[in-house]
């Protein structure tokens, strides 16, 4: 492989946002006809990289260099890096449901005919390009009505149709099944038989172990190591080594908790999607929380933990069937979201800025807006008490900002979390739910959100702490809970926590491995 | 905190008096005698005073031609003028809001073409205590005390040439009757449409009554032949469900009572649609197609309300106001406007068939070439 | 350039917020002048302030309610209709039922809020947007006012036309202005020194800078300033004439609903629903209740207003209302409101109705036709906007966003590309 010429080679790349460094001198060199996969953590900078190759942040506004087929590139915007040959295709998918897949496929490119499109060519070629990508449909059928999986191979014909050369795919197995992976996976050893090169980013380690040539990790912006997978010998754990790079205790605070009796308990808690009548979100889930413990959810994504939290909180989703919510002994019924704020639950939802927050708001504005009526007189908003409030959160969890007064857009995402973990203490909440609490956020503003939490708790607070991220769990919680399907399957305590167990209950039966 | 408050309190004052005694009261002593009733200046105004000249509008050839003329007369006469056309779409806001602009810019004469006639009470108002002459033109203004004059064709004598024309018409292509009609009246919120038909009925009523003429619809009330906003759209839609619902089959339409030229183009478009004869139809405001329509010998009758006529004799009636000498007016007890009889001045209208066309628009340059030959 | 932001921050107010709401003054400002030189000083004569005043003070009664229902999210295009719909059905009423004055009004009030709660009902609880339920409103009651008035004009007793004609009484001694009038702007005076002393003390409880006290003054005497120069032009007016009774009915409304959307919990409820109405829901905020209510309340306004038409033509006509929805639309945006919602205050859409008002004014005094001052409004209206997104979108002082949120709110900064540094967070776990 060693011997092959480079395709790509990316320079001493260094991107930074208003208070955050993502790329600090990364290097990547990418050779012709190979799969080559990039690992790191969330944050680690990947997505922000391959960002930086497809003009998406535009030459310009990072510093470094893109030699690419042995010339020095500059590519201004997405359609200029396209006609080079290199195409992205996001963990979104760019397709237009409504739209056939012939129409998806040459959606910008269409083929001129005399009059307008040709039809009857695009008909041909997307026939040919269907074939290619090992997909056997109508090609007058709606990308609407076919499956993730194939509309996955959709946006790999539409690449194919643009001439691509390299291609890379963002996390494309995250929303597949089994099978639909293992396509897809084939699909990418058969391109590479016949000369494109991929770039594959997935955290998804037994699937890179099985596919990949070559492996990049980066982690906290930077490029760690590049591992020749046959050379090197590599596996899941000489992986995991390098984006972790570091003993987990060391990314989490000292604390000692100081857990009470139990005073929150749901039971079979069963829970609608909001429009599919028969299809459960949740299936009888039971858990408790005990006073000073900090919780975990883990699992994966689409097991319906958000939702689990979301229908808790005044059923702020999907359709109630059935299901207790007791607290300190008593059961309680949380109708709506003032509901749950009044009987002590907070949730911090895991996208900040969709739902978290208004992102017109300033930061005092957003800090007392879960429960205005607390620095209010007969409904009078008094501006002291407000301006008093939010201060003392910015100086007890330490925003980042001259005063309280900034709007909330300017600050970085581990201070914008701040933000919304106080609008919630302001609630003087019993139980606080934290969905994703340091997502998108680097890691030194992640150990203080750790801090906050475990203050928190030993408040005598429950805290949940729901996380995509094991190693997160396991260095935080007191006890874990798996979801797996809308179910709560299993329960780990802190002692016996481990990735591969929990693993092992997040998808509940075993897994056949990929090759 | 005291002392400050003390300081700018003083400040305040001090900036107060200031402009106090930059004398900004325009109060003058006592209220602007005659606040109602009449209006006759005593002594006139300057000859080159602002006439204020308030349409509805720009939406017929009509008011367009009328602004012209009143520009352009007054001019000629010495004022200083100021036309102005309410808005499109917000006709009545628009007026209220430009005749207040003229009070407040000291004009004399205020000739207003209303709109709306009820809703400028607080506007002519207005204007009267300023000290103007309110000439209500074209369509007299309700509800107010404050109306100096009004100045118009007598179009209840519009009505009854248009209901005689009908008649006439109608004998002349079958000798006897009976004759099978429509009716059609005009916008219900113009005071004028009811004033037309009215004058029409006041013909056609007897000869209804005797049998001598049908409606065929039945429809006789003003309510039910009313066209909305004068459109033409609308009075096609009408002719076009009365052909449906009375006409279908031989039954025969000899003539249709139409108030305007264009609500006459409309109808006879909408029965050349169905099919059917062109029955006699009547019209006014002689526009341009109505009397080609006339000369080809479909529509038959139109009225000639000559603009100019009506202009001239307004802009004589400012003359005088500004002589300090009383106007000429010829109706002194027929324009009651709920709150007081308004002294007129009536022009006569004039009835215009293909017969009499040549004669009647000889003076109109636009016109008169499409009457030769 | 540091100097004379300085120099803004002091005499406008701590913030940099502060000092950018009187970009628009400054606007409506340079329009005064512009047309007090133009028409010779007939501007600012106290008859020709009346007239602006009660022929405007309707249409300023819309946009603070248009300025809610836009900050939440949604628009209302009925507003024309429904007062005109009023309007009539007050006038039919008196009219045939001999109601006296008093009570036609609290009948108008009671219909615009039946027509405001079938309204708010489709909005909020059935969820059509509001753009469709208020079209299909807007057709709605046209037709309503045709329906009940024929088409006809309806005249209303002498009593009703005070709320839209009226002027306060003259009492007591003769000063040579309208007394009341005069007690009124006094008050002002004293309001506006209240509550500047408030805020002072307000930000001394804060422990945040306050400005020193000369600039308190300053600020001070130019208000009284022009409220004294107002108050003695709306007294000064022909006897009998003063500040118009619509006019107070405006103040009072804009004082009282500024108070609402800027002091109160449901007046940030409706800026939460606005900004982002699933944060808002989350948080607690009752979102059917706000949306339902907001639609509400701007038809109970509008109805306020048909019936200040009404009053002031002294009689209800199938033509009133008419475009008056595009009317407070376009005062609420050159107001500074944001289309998407969540941004805009009373103030500003105030300032930018009467920029309008104004205007319009100005133009018919110099007798340029209404054709010429639709464009020109037109243009207003797109060149305020385009020049203000323009500003933004550079970074720079935005002098339509100055009215934004004078005391509390801030702009957001400008939609630059600054994604989340670590967008590639997935939901899968790191390590398998």
């Amino acid at each position: 492989m060693t011997s092959a010429p480079v395709l790509l080679e990316m320079r001493s790349i260094t991107k930074t946002f208003p208070g955050v460094t993502a790329l600090s001198d990364v290097n990547l060199e990418v050779r012709q006809g190979e799969i080559h996969a990039i690992c790191g953590e969330n944050g680690a900078g990947k997505s922000t990289l391959m960002k930086v190759l497809s003009g998406v942040h535009p030459h310009g506004t990072y510093t470094g260099d893109i030699v690419y087929q042995g010339e020095q590139v500059r590519f201004s915007d997405i359609r200029a890096s396209e006609q080079a040959g290199i195409v992205i295709i996001h963990q979104e998918l760019a397709l237009v449901p409504g739209m056939s897949i012939t129409e998806n496929i040459f959606l910008g490119n269409e083929p001129r005919g005399r009059f307008g499109i040709d039809w009857k060519a695009a008909q041909r070629r997307a026939l040919e390009l269907m074939e290619q990508v090992g997909l056997q449909e109508d090609p007058d059928t709606l990308v609407k009505d076919i499956g993730v999986g194939k509309q996955q191979l959709v946006e790999i014909a539409k690449a194919f149709a643009k001439d691509v050369k390299l291609l890379i795919l963002d996390e494309p197995t995250a929303a597949l099944n089994e099978a639909d992976s293992r396509h897809l996976l084939d699909l990418l050893r058969g391109i590479r038989g016949r000369g494109v090169t991929s770039i594959i980013i997935s955290h998804k380690l037994n699937e890179i172990e099985a596919v990949a040539d070559t492996i990049t990790i980066l982690r906290d912006g930077r490029t760690i190591e590049s591992l020749d997978v046959k050379a090197d010998g590599v596996n899941e754990d000489r992986i995991v080594r390098g984006m972790v790079g570091r003993e987990l205790h060391s990314r989490f605070p000292e604390h000692t908790p100081k857990i009470g009796e139990v005073f929150f308990e749901v039971r079979d808690w069963t829970v609608r999607h909001p429009i599919s009548a028969d299809r459960l979100v949740c299936k009888g889930s039971s858990f408790t929380v005990r006073r000073g413990e900090i919780v975990g959810f883990a699992g994966l994504m689409g097991a319906g933990r958000t939702e689990l939290a979301m229908s808790l909180f005044g059923r702020s989703y999907g359709v109630y069937l059935s299901g207790q919510i007791f607290k300190d002994g008593e059961e309680v019924r949380l109708r709506t979201v003032s509901d749950a704020i009044a009987h002590g639950l907070a949730y911090v939802s895991e996208d900040r800025k969709a739902i978290g927050l208004n992102l017109l708001d300033d930061i005092k504005t957003s800090m007392v807006a879960a429960k205005l009526s607390k620095v209010a007189h007969h409904g009078v908003i008094d501006p002291v008490r407000e301006y008093r409030y939010a201060e003392e959160y910015r100086q007890s969890l330490r925003v980042k900002t001259p005063n309280v007064d900034e709007g909330v857009t300017k600050l970085s995402g581990g201070n914008q979390q701040k933000v919304v973990l106080a609008k919630w203490m302001f609630t003087d909440p019993d139980l606080l739910i934290l969905d994703e609490p340091t997502r998108g956020i680097d890691v030194g503003a992640k150990y203080e959100i750790y801090g906050i939490i475990q203050r928190l708790a030993d408040q005598g607070k429950g805290v949940i702490v729901i996380s995509s991220e094991l190693p997160e769990l396991i260095g935080l919680c007191d006890r874990i809970y798996t979801v797996f399907e809308g179910t709560v399957t299993g329960e780990v305590s802190r002692a016996e926590a481990d990735p591969e167990l929990l693993m092992k209950q997040m998808t509940s039966t075993k897994k056949t491995p990929i090759r | 905190m005291r002392k400050y408050l003390t300081r700018s309190v003083a400040l305040i004052g001090a900036v107060a008096l200031l402009t106090l005694s930059a004398c900004f009261s325009e109060r003058e002593g006592a209220p602007a005698a005659g606040a109602s009733g009449s209006a006759a200046p005593a002594k006139g105004f300057a000859a080159d005073a602002l006439i204020g000249v308030a349409l509805p509008s720009k939406t017929s050839e009509n008011w367009v031609l009328a602004g012209d003329l009143f520009t352009n007369g007054l001019k000629e006469a010495g004022f200083t003028s100021d036309v102005q056309y309410a808005g499109a779409s917000t006709t009545v806001a628009d007026q209220q809001a430009q005749i207040s602009a003229m009070v407040t810019k000291g004009a004399k004469v205020i000739v207003i073409g209303a709109t709306d006639a009820a809703q400028l009470t607080t506007q002519v108002k207005q204007a009267k205590e300023a000290g103007a002459v309110v000439i209500a033109y074209d369509r007299l203004i309700t509800n107010t005390p404050d109306v100096d004059y009004y100045i118009a064709f007598d179009n209840f004598k519009v009505g009854q040439l248009q209901g005689q024309a009908l008649l006439d018409g109608m004998k002349a292509k079958k000798p006897e009757g009976p004759w099978t009609v429509e009716l059609f009246s005009g916008s219900p919120d113009d005071n004028n449409s009811g004033v037309f038909f009215n004058g029409a009925m006041d013909v056609l009523k007897p000869a209804i009554d005797s049998g001598d003429v049908v409606v065929g619809s039945g429809q006789t009330d003003i309510k039910q032949t009313a066209i909305q906003g004068w459109k033409a759209e609308n009075a096609q839609s009408r002719m076009d469900s009365l052909l449906t619902s009375t006409y279908n089959g031989d039954k025969k339409l000899d003539g249709v009572l139409s108030p305007n030229d264009t609500l006459a183009r409309a109808i006879i478009t909408s029965v050349k649609g169905a099919g059917k004869d062109i029955p006699v139809v009547t019209g006014q405001d002689s526009e341009v197609e109505s009397v080609k329509s006339i000369m080809a010998g479909e529509q038959y009758s139109t009225i000639n309300k000559d603009t100019r006529k009506l202009v001239a004799e307004t802009i004589g009636m400012v003359k005088s106001l500004q002589a300090g000498t009383e106007p000429t007016i010829n109706d002194k007890d027929s324009y009651d406007n709920g709150q007081k009889v308004v002294p007129a001045y009536l022009l006569p209208p004039v009835i215009v068939t293909k017969d009499n066309a040549a004669e009647s628009y000889a003076n109109d340059p636009k016109l008169a070439p499409l009457t030769q030959g | 350039m540091s100097r004379i932001k300085d120099l803004q921050k002091n005499l406008f107010g701590g913030t940099t917020s502060n000092a950018r709401q009187f970009g628009m003054i400054f606007t409506l400002v340079a329009i005064v002048l512009l047309f007090q030189i133009w028409t010779d000083g007939l501007t600012l004569t106290s008859g020709n302030l009346i007239a602006v005043v009660s022929q405007y003070s309707y249409i300023l009664i819309l946009a603070i309610g248009m300025l809610m229902v836009i900050v939440a999210g949604h628009i209302d295009l009925s507003v024309g209709s429904v007062a005109a719909f009023t309007g009539i059905v007050v006038a039919k009423a008196m009219q045939e039922f001999s109601l006296p004055w008093p009570v036609g009004i609290l009948l108008g009030l009671a219909v615009g809020a039946l027509i405001g709660a079938w309204q708010g009902f489709w909005v909020a609880y059935v969820g059509v947007p509001a753009f469709i339920v208020t079209l299909a409103g807007m057709l709605l009651f046209r037709g309503g006012n045709q329906y009940i008035g024929n088409a006809d004009t309806v005249p209303v007793s002498e009593g009703f036309r005070t709320i839209g004609a009226g002027f306060l009484p003259e009492v007591g001694p003769d000063t040579g202005y309208n007394n009341l009038t005069l007690l009124l702007g006094l008050a002002a005076c004293a309001g506006v020194i209240w509550r500047e002393l408030k805020s002072r003390q307000t930000r001394r409880e804060m422990n945040a800078d306050v400005a020193p006290m000369w600039i308190s003054v300053l600020r001070m005497a130019v208000m009284v300033g022009v409220i004294v120069f107002a108050t003695l032009r709306f007294a000064g007016g022909r006897v009998g004439t003063s500040l118009p009774i619509s006019g107070i009915i405006l103040i009072v409304l804009v004082l009282a609903y500024s108070h609402y959307t800027r002091n109160t919990i449901g007046g940030r409820h409706i800026y939460a629903v606005g900004g982002n109405s699933r944060a808002a829901e989350l948080s607690g905020v009752k979102l059917r209740r706000v949306n339902f209510l907001v639609m509400m309340n701007m038809s109970v306004l509008a109805a306020l207003a048909g019936m200040i038409f009404v009053a002031r033509s002294s009689a209800s006509g199938p033509q009133d209302g008419l475009s008056w929805e595009l009317d407070a639309i376009a005062a609420v945006f050159i107001g500074g409101a944001a289309v998407s919602g969540g941004l805009g205050t009373i103030s500003g859409s105030i300032v930018g109705g009467l920029v309008m008002a104004l205007l319009n004014n100005g133009l018919q005094l110099e007798g340029v036709g209404s054709d010429m001052v639709q464009i020109i409004k037109g243009l207003v209206l797109l060149l305020a906007v385009a020049f203000d997104v323009y500003n933004k979108s550079q970074g720079r002082f935005s002098i339509i966003g100055s009215l934004m949120r004078p005391f509390r709110r801030d702009d957001p900064p400008p939609p630059t590309d600054r994604p989340s540094p670590a967008s590639d967070a997935g939901k899968a776990p790191v390590a398998g």
